[in-house]
């Protein structure tokens, strides 16, 4: 097999994508497991003039920096190209080609790897309220 | 409300993340179509391959059961998944649709939204190109003196492969896969990639020998029309009389508007001598020389060592013998074409060594590394000669 990886955003126009990555798993309220679209996860900061990022979720804030990859990396998107004109000799080999269509790319990223230190109750005034809305918690292994 | 539908406020994608300003916030939140979409896929690559991916001249190749690599015109590379325990958001630019912020809605937070939470990423490694394979299906049905003067117009194409079946069926390059045409002598017929039966190239080699002398042509300057035009006359096929030439000879004036040049190639021709000599199994050294020197054409001189690589020699009591075992018949990974290697011999010489796996390259492992990792290498005296054996 053969897949021709294509590029459809052409020399110096490919978008760039961003990646914000964090340790552990960001882990919604049972509630709204099933329906996280257009859920707010937190709010990102930039606290200075300084690469120094804050990323609050529900009372825990992480501390993080923007990272320049050392290699890009690409987003490449899985097309599938139905032959119509073709008619396969075989019948049920499966008919579908593929293509892979590089729809991206990422330079930077912001990345946090500090454990979460938890917000006390000063913006704990706003009460349980904000939590539900935000309806994450952050969980870090070890 | 607004914060648990986010897309109302301003929505920002990856410009807003990458381009926050000092003192300010945006809200991540996951996008309205967020999901596992398992059809977006990240590649990590170095910074030079990008060109080739942004000018499309980089493929995935490989069959279902075999794991993919990514071709570049010259190179081949294995594709790795890297998986991470960390959560990897990954956020796409924001849709031009819904962009367009005022500043007067600066009250409402800038959103940026995650549209997967990425598993980890695609990783590529150079490696040496697999095209061992080519060999066994081009071996299938070699192309004999009876296909080349049957005029069948319909022959069966069951077996024979064009160049896209080739590149369909092959993890290498389309510079690797030429090369590996190349060192085969395959020839493109009918638009099918072929290996010449053996006792066909032998038959049509032996005519031209005979037709050099027959016509009294010097071996260093002869000419390609002359040549195809007799070898035709003799029966073999223009094509295939120009494809001897390119296997055993080497052009020395590209012709313009006139016939090309060409010159024997003295190793080629003996080489191949010798081998259709030994083809018949072992043979004491003298009596090989003798016939090969037979053999040879006038004006060339037949010397044992354009056989190395070739033919290997044995001693049996005071008499040493020789049988072919060529490298071209030998498996290109270096763990297997070192076992058949101390299969065929448990020690071996550097000098005998060297010409069996000269041509194993791995990236980023030298022939010293290559050595190190496949032998044990020993030396009794300092001054004594190396040997090498299986680990």
């Amino acid at each position: 097999m053969h897949i021709q990886v294509k590029c459809s955003c052409g020399e110096g126009n490919c978008p760039e994508w961003a990646i914000v990555e964090l340790q552990g798993v960001v882990e919604a309220q049972p509630s709204f497991e099933n329906r996280l679209q257009s859920l707010q996860i937190g709010v990102l900061c930039r606290p200075s003039s300084q690469e120094s990022y804050t990323f609050t979720i529900g009372y825990h804030e992480l501390i993080g920096t923007k990272v320049s990859l050392k290699k890009p990396i690409l987003v490449l998107k899985k097309i599938k190209l139905r032959n119509e004109d073709e008619e396969e000799d075989g019948g049920d080999v499966d008919a579908t080609r593929v293509e892979l269509d590089m729809i991206g790319i990422i330079r930077h990223k912001i990345l946090f790897k500090t454990r979460p230190k938890a917000l006390i109750s000063s913006k704990g005034a706003q009460p349980s309220a904000k939590e539900k809305a935000s309806a994450s918690s952050s969980k870090t292994p070890h | 409300m607004d914060t648990i539908l986010p897309q109302i406020g301003c929505s920002g994608g990856a410009e807003a993340v990458l381009g926050i300003q000092p003192n300010s916030s945006i809200s991540i939140a996951y996008h309205s179509l967020f999901g596992p979409h398992n059809d977006l896929m990240l590649l990590e690559l170095d910074e030079k391959l990008l060109p080739e991916v942004l000018h499309q001249r980089v493929t995935l190749r490989g069959q279902p059961d075999e794991d993919a690599v990514l071709c570049t015109p010259s190179k081949t590379y294995a594709v790795k998944f890297v998986g991470t325990s960390n959560s990897v958001l990954l956020i796409p630019p924001s849709d031009k649709a819904s962009q367009g912020c005022n500043k007067e809605n600066d009250d409402k937070m800038m959103v940026a939204s995650v549209i997967k939470v990425v598993p980890g990423c695609m990783e590529l490694v150079e490696v040496a190109p697999k095209v061992d394979k080519l060999k066994l299906l081009l071996s299938q049905y070699p192309y004999t003196f009876g296909e080349a003067v049957s005029e069948e117009g319909e022959k069966t194409k069951m077996g024979l492969y064009r160049w896209d079946d080739l590149v369909d069926r092959l993890q290498a390059s389309d510079e690797e896969l030429r090369f590996g045409l190349k060192s085969l002598s395959a020839v493109e017929i009918d638009g099918y990639w072929r290996i010449l039966d053996d006792k066909y190239m032998n038959m049509i080699l032996d005519m031209l020998l005979h037709d050099i002398i027959l016509n009294d042509w010097s071996i260093n300057a002869l000419n390609e029309d002359e040549i195809v035009g007799v070898l035709e006359a003799d029966g073999f096929p223009r094509n295939i009389a120009k494809h001897c030439l390119q296997v055993y000879c080497d052009k020395v004036d590209e012709g313009v508007g006139v016939s090309s040049m060409w010159k024997l190639d003295e190793r080629r021709v003996c080489v191949h001598l010798a081998r259709d000599i030994l083809n018949g199994g072992k043979m004491k050294i003298e009596v090989f020389i003798e016939k090969w020197r037979r053999k040879v054409p006038d004006g060339m001189s037949a010397n044992f060592e354009m056989l190395e690589g070739e033919v290997l020699m044995e001693k049996l009591g005071m008499e040493s013998w020789v049988y072919l075992f060529s490298v071209s018949s030998l498996p290109s990974t270096p763990a297997e074409r070192f076992s058949i290697l101390f299969k065929e011999r448990p020690k071996w010489e550097w000098k005998d060594l060297q010409p069996y796996v000269r041509n194993l390259r791995v990236p980023g492992l030298s022939s010293e590394g290559l050595l190190l990792k496949y032998t044990r290498r020993t030396q009794p005296t300092a001054e004594s000669e190396p040997v090498f054996s299986a680990r």
